[in-house]
């Protein structure tokens, strides 16, 4: 295998993140960021961007809400 | 499996009855439609409420959504494929709730348009030339970031694009899954997501540097 270079690796990053590409374009993605520091400090940005996101919205409903569910279904 | 389901809107339980006399060789239980939705779908209750919370931005209106959203889909229940992805149907009840009964009292010059828009009309910027030091100190300086300044850097952010953001990082919904509920092309999905990311990551980096912490600023394209 050689490897994809930055310009395939950047582009597909997102997806790549999202896992939405097919095994062999995401193990290219993963080879090449194993040797380029740019990339994968890259990709760490985008990791740490959705567990941030994640982490922040996480909410629970008021607890009323499920009686007020509830009755509006009869 | 496919269960067919009466539709639960109104007499349910005399279609159910009709159904045991009409035929008494009919050894199925009816189904109890109510029970099922209660078991199936009050349990994603949480996860609704805090898709709504981004959507209408405060917790009366997002209370009142989530509630509308159950009410439509209990009437709807009779349509949905078991064995499909319910939270996914629901969270389609709920967008399209969204924008017809919400959106529209909501002002948004750019309502509609938002996808033809240029990264400089909304204020982004790519930023691929950082260096790598730059990159694992900005992965950093998000990192230490508290909730509530990556939730108000969401509300900043275009509502389709923060909600592609939403389904796709949070929820962790397929590209096809979230073109679905957004009713858009798979492209679409594609494109919000990584302009409504890279909205979120600037915001961010401006948060920190706002408060001193050091994220070096790009050196390509100027902000705003």
């Amino acid at each position: 295998m050689t490897d994809c270079g930055c310009d395939k690796a950047k582009a597909e990053l997102e997806e790549f993140l999202h896992n939405e590409l097919d095994a062999k374009d995401a193990a290219d993605v993963a080879e090449h960021m194993a040797n380029c520091e740019d990339c994968s400090h890259e990709h760490l940005v985008g990791l740490t961007l959705t567990e941030k996101v994640r982490q922040a919205c996480q909410e629970q409903a008021p607890s009323e809400l499920r009686d007020r569910v509830l009755n509006a279904l009869s | 499996m496919t269960i067919v389901l009466e539709a639960p809107a109104q007499r349910s339980e005399l279609s159910f009855i009709a159904m045991s006399n009409d035929d008494a060789a009919t050894p199925d239980k009816p189904v109890d439609v109510r029970a099922l939705f209660e078991e199936q779908a009050l349990q994603y209750m949480d996860q609704l409420y805090a898709a709504a919370m981004r959507m209408t931005r405060n917790p009366a209106d997002a209370a009142d959504l989530v509630q509308e959203t159950y009410v439509k889909a209990y009437q709807a229940f009779g349509q949905f494929q078991q064995g499909t992805n319910l939270k996914a149907w629901l969270y389609r009840i709920q967008t399209n709730t969204f924008i017809n009964n919400y959106r529209k009292n909501q002002r948004n010059p750019y309502q509609g348009t938002i996808d033809d828009l240029e990264d400089w009309q909304l204020g982004g910027a790519e930023s691929m030339t950082q260096s790598t030091s730059t990159r694992s100190a900005e992965a950093e300086a998000i990192d230490h970031l508290p909730d509530s300044a990556v939730k108000d850097a969401l509300q900043a952010v275009p509502e389709d694009f923060r909600m592609a953001v939403y389904f796709a990082d949070v929820e962790g919904f397929s590209y096809q899954e979230i073109a679905d509920i957004m009713k858009t092309p798979v492209g679409t999905v594609m494109s919000r997501l990584h302009r409504g990311r890279r909205m979120l990551r600037d915001l961010l980096a401006d948060y920190a540097r706002d408060r001193g912490i050091a994220v070096p600023v790009p050196t390509t394209g100027g902000k705003k």
